[in-house]
């Protein structure tokens, strides 16, 4: 994948533009409007499961741009990134191409809790994204502004009160239809920039603010409940102007680690990767932010900004009195640009120079681009289904920021599984949701559409209760066989090496449970290992493989014959073994819970009047959350158990109807075939 | 054929989505007398044992109260082995369904507990469909305690949730459908008085340390968390583990200590739970008195004489109640009479049976007047999440209006006549404390209100509930064995135990969400990646 050529970039954006010429007239499976992290891949996915799809943004030369910081992935967003790419989404992908300076952090801490992450070259990651859109059969992009939503008559098959059917562009005034709509505007949603006291309309410096009739149109005509959102991004700063030598060095791992599971290695050299960065502010800096407070009106605004991002100005206030770390970041090999994680800030720019220029390394630094605040409108995500699709409005579906997350993964996870339900939506195919109990994309959509967001969500390994099930290293094997089989996204030569993987994998899990031996006769063959006890059972070579101190590797060198072919995986096959006792523990849980997610509940269920003995609050907050299974209704705040019986036998008795209906259709239709036929 | 199929596949959905919802259900919570050895407490390599989700469950199937006999069922695959290590049946299986006479003894001291009558129904012809087990033992509630304790140390078994045997039952198709649709409402009733249990029990020191222990317990996943989610990143001390090294051993120890400790914990407070309260000077101390036969309440004409709670063990044709008067309701300025008000409409929640006295001096002299005031005065005396829309619980409440001997016969008549004709209005008595009119006829009707609780084996009684806190308490100690085995090998794996810990713990203390802990984790740490 890594040694495919690049098309440069002119010879790309000419294609783009004749692409571009035709399209207007055209009728579309899908249209993705934004080409943000969600947009991107929401179209490739889309264009993957087979829908004709129209990608719309304002700025072709700014899709797939990094619009704050120069890195993917980390502890949790790394989980994300690995469960993208292993259902053949772009971003893993993209970081190993543009990635210069791999680590995976936590290395220490366990390999469910690892977090693959990449500092990454700007330039290349917009570069391998608007090349892969452009060879993505289906896809055609177009620039443009969207103007508003065409509605029509629903489907009175479906749920719904609004029906999605087009866009209709700014200036040009002419419609485009679709089957689908996926929104991914990202903060551009009514967004406001911040600088000091002066506020402007906008979502991202450099851009043009976005239409204010596509924002009118979710309010007013559609009905959707929007809250506001804050976020902001650090002063970029020119290299040069930078004294390193008083910052301590953080090299990357001498060895980078890929991040899709089609990759052996990464564009960039060991040796080529460059480090980063780490520095702390001073008092100096608590002094600054306090004497400017008077003059900063983004962080004085009460719309929620993100706990764990905050900008230097909460941090300062919340936290007085203590050092916090700030990492100066490359923007790319070529780049004369730093990026100094930790210092997002909205102050005027004058005071933004006198706060930096208090930190060491940075006092008589430039600043090539003040830092700013942005905020945005965001749809509650609770009014959508986890197809994220918005369950009022047939036709529409949402992903990114514009549903209250923050960070590319979160963005990129949700746009590939919009883009997957709009094409299978338009191509008559059901839509499809995945468990929290399979994938942190799962526990993602789960959170956002069954809880909702007080402030900008983003993903913690923390939030997935099936952790230790639920690692990087296995992401293949829970999503791409399902990809490939049950959704659609997947290509056949990935689904072709998961399937060579699992069946390795299988094979030798086999050849260890085989080796079955006592104490002794594994303290011979492994005279490295330290067991304490001796065990009157035999052990299994899983077993053995557990000690902290055997390696795949060692057993394989003791028992060559049946176990050196598979050295390729010794070290999925040693977490597999470390993990393989709790991941059975917990599999009663999850396979529990799926079979409550199995049983989905209808969503025109008029839960106030329903013929059930059941209380006004359990009926409120059904009607509330509309959840679509079982599973969701039982995390209900307030639901009690015996509503859940109670659901659960009107969902039964709703379904033996049904199918006496159809029955009953069938059997008309049949006689009524044979009266036609006799005649 | 096809509906016989989804039949069968809805059998297999409804157990697995009742434990779901009853796994984060707050469970109830008593003091741990009864066996002081502390089993399962050791270590084990390998998985800690006892977190798998057991699948044999025991119960007391028998009502509460002075009985020569009470019934111990167990039912799942470990029941075989029940019967094999507590009534000393041999390899083979015993004859089924036929009553053996046997010693009962503790799986692991071995020590006697009782001799009695045992019976082994081999699945699929039982009440569940599953292997099952019935001791029949004495009645008293040591030899009760014993048993339901010695059940919880059987590899495989744990006590059983509101309603579980029935839902086993149903499983495995022994239930027809129509007795099904009133399965909700009987998981209604048990899961309700398990909820009046759990706040009784939650209000007492016992409460208040389990509730000390979670508090700790989420600190120490939080700051595990923090470690894992934040520190690459983060200014978070490397001290931070060791820290949460300390607080992990110090719970262990406390653990340790509370379960082997069988002095320690409250007095049982057994029995019915019946609750006087109501207006100010209606007359509920003299009531108190009048059941006792002893003048265990101070009685005064000044209102608002009783301020604390006054308690009483009583025997009410043989069943065990425990009477409580309480401080008149009404808004005081004094912040004593304030205190107990509130202790007051705190025992009333969770109060088994609610005695609201009135004063017939009160009441409108026209009877459908005085139908309206009582029902208003009802409102206020009952906790809010228990106003009915229509009608009162009857089984739960019972209206007593005192000092009937001040209205005239004609007027007590017409009063009569009208209450009964209100539906949905609980059993009401007309008695006199002063004269002693009417005090035979109520002690009847609260005769039979009791009777029918005690059949109920939840009401009152805490050795099952012991076992269960029990069972829950060694889950937890052993999750915590996990962290330590795991500290510096696999940091996901060591959270996973303080993970399950909080789990086992929050059975009996309520659910803990993973926002709460990353309020934790925001609250103490500086984090701005």
């Amino acid at each position: 994948m890594l040694t495919k050529k690049l098309p440069p970039l002119q010879r790309f954006l000419s294609l783009v533009s004749r692409r571009a010429s035709h399209a207007t007239r055209q009728q579309y499976d899908v249209i993705v409007v934004g080409g943000g992290h969600a947009g991107t891949e929401a179209a490739a996915a889309a264009a993957r499961v087979g829908a004709e799809t129209l990608l719309v943004s304002q700025k072709i030369q700014t899709i797939g741009a990094l619009s704050c910081n120069p890195s993917l992935g980390g502890v949790g967003k790394g989980q994300l990134v690995r469960e993208v790419d292993a259902l053949d989404g772009l971003c893993g992908r993209a970081g190993d191409w543009a990635g210069i300076h791999f680590s995976i952090l936590n290395r220490r801490k366990g390999p469910a809790v690892w977090g693959p992450r990449a500092q990454l070259d700007r330039q290349r990651y917009r570069t391998f994204i608007q090349s892969e859109l452009l060879s993505t059969p289906r896809l055609t992009v177009l620039e443009g502004s969207v103007e508003e939503l065409l509605l029509s008559e629903t489907n009175p098959e479906e749920p719904g009160t609004h029906r999605v059917t087009g866009i209709r562009l700014a200036n040009e005034g002419t419609p485009i239809s679709a089957s689908s709509v996926i929104l991914t505007t990202g903060t551009f949603l009514s967004g406001s920039l911040f600088v000091g006291q002066s506020e402007s309309p906008g979502g991202r410096i450099g851009d043009a603010p976005s239409s204010a009739g596509l924002s009118h149109t979710l309010r007013e005509r559609l009905g959707l409940r929007v809250g506001r959102l804050r976020t902001g991004t650090p002063p970029r700063i020119l290299k040069d102007s930078v004294d390193l030598s008083l910052a301590h060095l953080h090299p990357p791992d001498s060895l980078p680690t890929p991040f899709s599971f089609l990759n052996t290695h990464t564009r960039c050299k060991p040796e080529e990767q460059l480090p980063c960065y780490l520095t702390y502010t001073t008092p100096g800096v608590e002094r600054v932010v306090k004497e400017s407070l008077h003059l900063n009106c983004h962080i004085q605004q009460d719309a929620k900004g993100p706990r764990y991002c905050p900008s230097i100005e909460s941090r300062v206030v919340r936290f007085p009195g203590r050092q916090h770390q700030v990492w100066l970041e490359p923007e790319g090999l070529t780049s004369d640009l730093l990026y100094p994680q930790g210092l997002s800030m909205t102050m005027p720019p004058d005071i933004q120079l006198r706060l930096i220029r208090e930190i060491p390394p940075l006092h008589r630094a430039e600043i090539h681009t003040p830092g700013y605040g942005v905020q945005y409108d965001f749809v509650c995500p609770t009014q959508l289904s986890p197809a994220l699709q918005v369950k009022s409005t047939q036709g529409l579906f949402l992903a990114g920021q514009i549903n209250g997350t923050t960070g590319y993964e979160e963005a990129a996870a949700q746009g590939l599984w919009a883009g997957v339900n709009a094409a299978r939506s338009a191509l008559s195919m059901p839509t499809v949701a995945l468990s929290r109990t399979e994938s942190y994309i799962g526990v993602l959509i789960d959170d956002l559409v069954s809880r909702g967001v007080t402030e900008p969500y983003r993903m913690f390994t923390s939030r997935a209760e099936y952790r230790t099930s639920l690692r990087p290293d296995n992401a293949d094997l829970r999503l791409t066989l399902k990809g490939f089989e049950e959704v659609g996204c997947v290509s056949p030569l990935r689904y072709q090496e998961a399937v060579r993987v699992r069946d390795s994998l299988q094979e030798a899990q086999a050849a260890l449970q085989t080796l079955s031996l006592s104490s002794q006769k594994w303290r011979k063959a492994l005279p490295d290992m330290r067991m304490s006890e001796t065990k009157s059972t035999l052990l299994t070579g899983m077993d053995v493989l557990q000690y902290n101190d055997v390696t795949f590797e060692m057993m394989s060198s003791a028992f060559p014959e049946s176990l050196s072919r598979h050295m390729e995986f010794a070290q999925r096959l040693k977490i597999e073994a470390v993990y393989k006792p709790h991941c059975d523990l917990q599999k009663k849980e999850i396979e529990r819970i799926q079979k409550e997610e199995n049983m989905s509940l209808p969503q025109d269920i008029d839960y106030l009047t329903l013929p059930v003995s059941m209380s006004q609050e359990v009926r409120e907050v059904l009607d509330r959350v509309r959840p679509s299974t079982l599973g969701a209704a039982t995390r209900l705040e307030g639901m009690t158990p015996a509503a859940i019986v109670h659901l659960l036998n009107y969902v039964r008795t709703a379904a033996q109807r049904e199918r006496k209906t159809q029955t009953h259709q069938k059997q008309e239709r049949e006689r009524e075939m044979c009266a036609r036929e006799a005649s | 054929m096809k509906q016989h199929v989804y039949y069968q596949h809805l059998k297999v959905m409804l157990p697995s989505i009742y434990r779901g919802i009853w796994g984060a259900a707050v469970h109830t919570l008593k003091t741990s007398r009864g066996t002081p050895t502390c089993r399962f407490l050791s270590t084990c390599e390998g998985v800690p044992f006892g977190l798998a989700d057991a699948e044999s469950i025991f119960a007391l199937s028998s009502g509460h109260g002075r009985c020569g006999v009470a019934v111990v069922r167990a039912s799942g695959p470990a029941s075989a082995t029940a019967l094999r290590c507590m009534a000393g049946v041999s390899r083979s299986p015993p004859p089924p369904r036929t009553a053996l006479l046997r010693s009962i003894r503790d799986p692991i001291s071995k020590e006697v507990l009782d001799r009695g009558l045992v019976f082994w129904f081999p699945g699929p012809h039982s009440f569940t469909g599953e292997d099952s087990v019935e001791f029949h033992i004495h009645g008293g509630p040591a030899v009760i305690t014993a048993v339901l304790q010695a059940l919880g140390s059987v590899p495989g078994m744990r006590p059983a949730e509101a309603g579980e045997f029935t839902r086993r039952a149903f499983q495995a198709g022994k239930l027809d459908l129509t007795e099904v649709e009133g399965l909700g409402d009987l998981i209604h009733a048990e899961t309700e008085a398990q909820r009046r249990q759990a706040l009784r029990q939650m209000s007492g020191e016992l409460g208040h340390l389990y509730q000390d222990w979670t508090h700790r317990l989420k600190r120490c996943l939080a700051h595990v968390e923090a470690f894992i989610d934040f520190s690459e990143d983060e200014l978070i001390e490397d001290g931070v583990l060791n820290q949460v090294d300390r607080w992990v051993c110090d719970l262990q120890a406390e653990m340790e200590r509370h379960l082997k400790d069988e002095r320690r914990g409250e007095r049982l407070r057994s029995g019915v739970q019946v609750v006087i309260a109501g207006a100010t000077n209606a007359g509920k101390s003299s009531l108190l008195n009048t059941l006792c036969q002893r003048p265990a309440a101070i009685v005064s004409p000044i209102a608002g004489t009783t301020r604390d709670i006054v308690e009483t063990a009583l025997d009410i044709g043989g069943f065990p109640v425990l009477l409580s008067d309480t401080a008149g309701l009404r808004e005081s300025p004094d912040l004593v009479e304030r205190e107990g008000v509130r202790r007051a409409r705190e025992r009333v929640e969770q109060a088994d049976l609610t005695l609201v006295v009135a004063d017939c001096a009160d009441l409108p002299s026209d009877a459908q007047q005085a139908a309206a005031f009582l029902q208003e005065h009802l409102r206020s005396v009952l906790p809010p999440q228990e106003q009915p829309e229509t009608v009162f619980p009857a089984d739960r409440l019972l209206l007593v209006l005192n000092k009937m001997d001040l209205l005239p016969e004609e007027q007590r008549l017409e009063l009569d006549g009208e209450l009964r004709q209100v539906s949905g209005f609980p059993p009401v008595c007309l008695i006199s404390c002063h004269t002693k009119e009417g005090v035979h006829d109520f002690l009847t009707v609260l005769h039979s209100s009791v009777k029918t609780l005690c059949g109920d084996p939840l009401s009152g009684a805490p050795t099952l509930t012991q076992a269960r806190h029990r069972a829950h308490l060694q889950q937890c100690f052993a999750a915590m064995a996990q962290y330590q085995r795991y500290r510096d090998l696999d940091l996901a794996l060591a959270a996973e135990g303080v993970r399950l810990a909080l789990t086992s713990l929050g059975r009996i203390t309520g659910r803990v969400g993973a926002e709460e802990i990353l309020d934790i984790i925001f609250k103490d740490f500086c984090i701005g990646k």
